[in-house]
């Protein structure tokens, strides 16, 4: 059902993105490019100021920038501090239940404590 | 009572003391790098010179005397409330465990916590300003539910010593701890 292969209707809706898409971009160049005496003695009287014709892509690209360093800055406040129990354990291992052992049985996955797992790695018990 | 060398997480030597004053009592002190002579005149110069551009671009006086009062004040700041000279961790079996920082002015600053409180000591890895680390920590558990973590203290934070010289202070502190199985409990 959802198979990422080519397909006609896709191919339908590629096509008119485009040609949407350059319409877009000579509508842009119309309304940067044409002298405004020349626009409204065609009667579009009601176009945005040219002013945004460049303050637009100056913002998209100042906009950006700053995504890319508030990204950075978002990823560091999310972290957890050293010092937070989130570093340690969280509410799904809180609330685990615990299986019961079976014999010849592969044991069933959980989440095991650190201290069980600092012990079996750093206390060698030869 | 023995000294050895280890490295710290940013790569600057740091020196690992573990002193055994009695059968459960274990002193194991890290010790940071001293400020060094020529980073301390690279930031002087710095600010100096950049104080000099200042006063020829406003020909202001001002400017050099107080670029000279706040490399001083800055510099005292930094070594009273910054610099960490020593770090060290006072594990005492059924009494608690005492955390001590000795700033480079002389100022010491101790945080005791009482074995009741005391959990477990642990190497935790966790990400760390772009990195991830290994860091020692303190778990504290609530004295209504022995099974909880209440509360995590992170060790040796301005040392940041690596794994090797973890594992060393690790085995030191479960050789104290696990007494406390062992001996009967008293409340």
């Amino acid at each position: 059902e959802n198979s990422p292969s080519p397909l006609p209707e896709r191919a339908i809706y590629g096509f008119a993105l485009f040609l949407g898409s350059w319409f877009g971009f000579m509508l842009y160049l119309v309304w940067a490019y044409v002298p405004e005496t020349w626009l409204f003695s065609l009667g579009l009287t009601y176009w945005p100021q040219k002013y945004w014709a460049v303050a637009l892509p100056a913002y998209l690209l100042v906009a950006i920038g700053i995504g890319y360093i508030l990204l950075f800055g978002i990823n560091m406040m999310s972290t957890a501090p050293l010092n937070s129990t989130h570093n340690v354990t969280d509410n799904y291992a809180k609330k685990q239940q615990q299986k019961k052992f079976q014999e010849e049985a592969i044991p069933a996955l959980r989440d095991i404590p650190i201290s069980e797992v600092n012990r079996m790695f750093f206390l060698p018990e030869t | 009572m023995e000294e050895r060398r280890y490295r710290s997480a940013s790569g600057a030597p740091i020196a690992l003391r573990r002193r055994q004053h009695s059968a459960s009592c274990r002193e194991l002190a890290v010790r940071c790098p001293r400020l060094q002579l020529r980073s301390l005149s690279a930031t002087t110069s710095a600010v100096w010179l950049a104080a000099y551009g200042l006063f020829v671009l406003s020909e202001n006086s001002m400017v050099l005397s107080a670029a000279i009062f706040i490399t001083l004040i800055g510099l005292i700041i930094y070594l009273h409330f910054v610099k960490i000279d020593q770090e060290s961790l006072l594990v005492i079996g059924s009494l608690g465990i005492q955390v001590t920082s000795c700033y480079a002015s002389g100022k010491e600053s101790t945080a005791f916590i009482e074995m009741g409180r005391v959990k477990d000591v642990v190497i935790n890895e966790a990400i760390h300003m772009q990195k991830v680390i290994y860091y020692l920590c303190i778990l504290l558990q609530d004295p209504g539910d022995p099974q909880g973590v209440s509360e995590v203290v992170p060790l040796f934070q301005s040392s940041k010593p690596r794994l090797d010289c973890l594992i060393e202070v690790y085995k030191s502190c479960q050789e104290i701890l696990e007494q406390r199985k062992t001996a009967p409990q008293s409340s």
